[in-house]
């Protein structure tokens, strides 16, 4: 854990590597919406978007496994699930545990967590977020 | 309206020493001599391609395949909308004839994907999902277990749609999988993503469609030609949160075709969808209102969408078994409904086919599609 400092995130302004880390997105005040990722404007009414919490847990919505090889040198095999966010309406993809301790099941509780977890777009190790089995 | 005059196709598979080119010249000549007009007739060009920028560099290809067939000095359209590219340019050619632009116009979708290491496909390199594991086989396993969750779709169910569709396709000489399987050897084949074996999703493949279009005034010369009752082109809804028993797009599309058709599902005699999963096909039954929401599963399970039944659907073999060389891929379809319209499919004939429907769809976005269209055909 202390040497994630080390590594850069796989895309800036997607969530937060602290204590309990959450996904960031954008928010329109105007149309009163959440985006994720945060966009470069909102599509609802072109404008500006600021940057907020989305909160790290959630309720999870679908999951699979994936068992070929894998891109991005994610583990083989690995998880992918749709979360819903508990402190937002929005249904995210995301990766999931990927140690697999937890047998994850529709409608669980999951909470985020961010870790080095593959490799970036210029083949170098990076940070990810995924979901893992709530604590609670 | 606007007919078609015209078809031709190549096989799919494997075909590592030809070009995209030369597939498409092969599957443009056939449909030209379906046809038996002279070359010089045809007024414009519509060509889709996906992937060759990407895996040979070759961009506007379809000036590369006039050139090479003498088609000089025409309009030349290249279009790419995901799998939906070479229905795209379907609906592309029909509306230029419509508009008068062109009298008779040839439509080709041309795909070479069987090379090595080709890896699985995913929705762009710079999309977050796709930086997160998103691959194409991913989305629809998603949508599977949700559609289980949900209705209580089985595995078998699922599986069921493999088991007809390889027997649909070993009465295709243009398939590429014409071998018969059973629920157990679909059941007990690897798993792509829980719970997708191989042969529930559909395999790349190098292959070409032509098909030659006309307006009512040259097409009442053609004994063979086969009516274009309604086109539509949809991209979609991307709504929050999104769905993954269904496509909102899908429901839209086909709601829309139908209407500018005048007709409804009961109408229809033969239906060819975007079968590129077999959960894909069971939501497209529903979609199209072939039987409730939710009973796709148990639909295909009776029988109803083999040929012989109330409703056949993919009775080229689909994707999963004719293959997928993805521009070709919505052009092969409507040449499945011209010939079974026509009466002209040999052993795969579907009785007193007279109203056929096609429905493509293309590139994952958010959970919804990026492209969806849907042609009602009649003879
Ligand atoms: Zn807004």
């Amino acid at each position: 854990m202390t040497s994630m400092a080390e590594y850069p995130p796989v895309q800036e302004n997607i969530f937060t590597s602290g204590e309990s880390p959450y996904l960031l997105g954008g928010y329109c005040a105007a149309c009163e919406i959440y985006h994720f990722p945060a966009p470069e404007v909102c599509s609802g009414c072109l404008g500006e978007v600021e940057l907020v919490s989305l909160g790290g847990k959630g309720t999870l919505y679908s999951i699979t496994t994936i068992r070929t090889k894998p891109p991005l040198g994610l583990p083989k095999p690995y998880r992918v699930g749709y979360v819903d966010l508990q402190q937002v309406p929005l249904r995210v993809f995301a990766l999931l545990d990927p140690v697999e301790e937890h047998n994850l099941v529709i409608g669980q509780t999951v909470q985020l967590e961010v870790a080095r977890l593959g490799l970036n777009s210029e083949n170098t190790p990076c940070l990810r977020p995924y979901f893992i089995a709530a604590n609670t | 309206m606007v007919s078609i005059i015209g078809a031709g196709i190549t096989h799919f598979g494997r075909h590592l020493e030809r070009t995209i080119v030369s597939l498409a010249l092969e599957a443009t000549a056939l449909a030209l001599k379906d046809t038996g007009l002279a070359k010089e007739r045809i007024g414009a060009c519509y060509f889709a391609n996906t992937l060759g920028p990407l895996l040979f560099s070759d961009t506007t290809i379809g000036q590369n395949l006039t050139a090479a067939a003498g088609l000089n000095k025409i309009s030349v359209v290249n279009v790419e909308n995901a799998c939906a590219s070479g229905s795209s340019a379907f609906h592309l050619a029909r509306n230029a004839i419509l508009a008068g632009d062109c009298e008779i116009a040839l439509v080709v979708g041309a795909e070479k994907m069987c090379v090595p290491d080709f890896g699985l496909l995913n929705s762009g390199a710079t999309e977050l999902d796709t930086q997160l594991g998103m691959v194409v086989p991913a989305g629809f396993a998603l949508r599977a277990q949700r559609h289980m969750y949900e209705y209580g779709t089985t595995v078998e169910q699922m599986a069921q749609v493999t088991v007809k569709s390889r027997q649909h396709a070993a009465l295709n000489p243009f398939a590429q999988f014409r071998q018969l399987e059973s629920l157990e050897q679909v059941l007990s084949g690897p798993v792509i993503a829980d719970p997708l074996t191989r042969s529930q999703c559909c395999p790349i493949a190098d292959g070409a469609a032509a098909l030659i279009l006309a307006s009512d005034e040259v097409a009442t010369h053609f004994e063979r030609s086969v009516q274009v009752r309604s086109s539509v082109l949809a991209s979609g809804s991307f709504e929050e949160p999104c769905d993954l028993t269904h496509w909102d797009t899908d429901y839209r599309t086909v709601q829309l075709a139908y209407e500018k058709a005048g007709i409804g599902p009961e109408d229809l005699d033969l239906v060819e969808c975007h079968d590129a999963f077999t959960i894909a096909e069971i939501i497209h039954y529903e979609a199209l209102g072939l039987c409730d929401k939710g009973q796709g599963g148990a639909l295909v399970e009776s029988g109803a969408t083999t040929l012989g039944g109330r409703i056949p659907v993919n009775v080229s073999g689909g994707l999963l078994s004719r293959g997928h060389p993805i521009a070709a891929t919505g052009v092969a379809q409507i040449v499945e409904l011209v010939t079974q319209l026509r009466h002209e499919a040999g052993k795969r004939q579907v009785e007193g086919c007279q109203l056929a429907l096609a429905h493509c769809m293309g590139g994952d976005k958010a959970g919804d599609t990026k492209a969806c269209t849907v042609s009602v055909l009649a003879r």
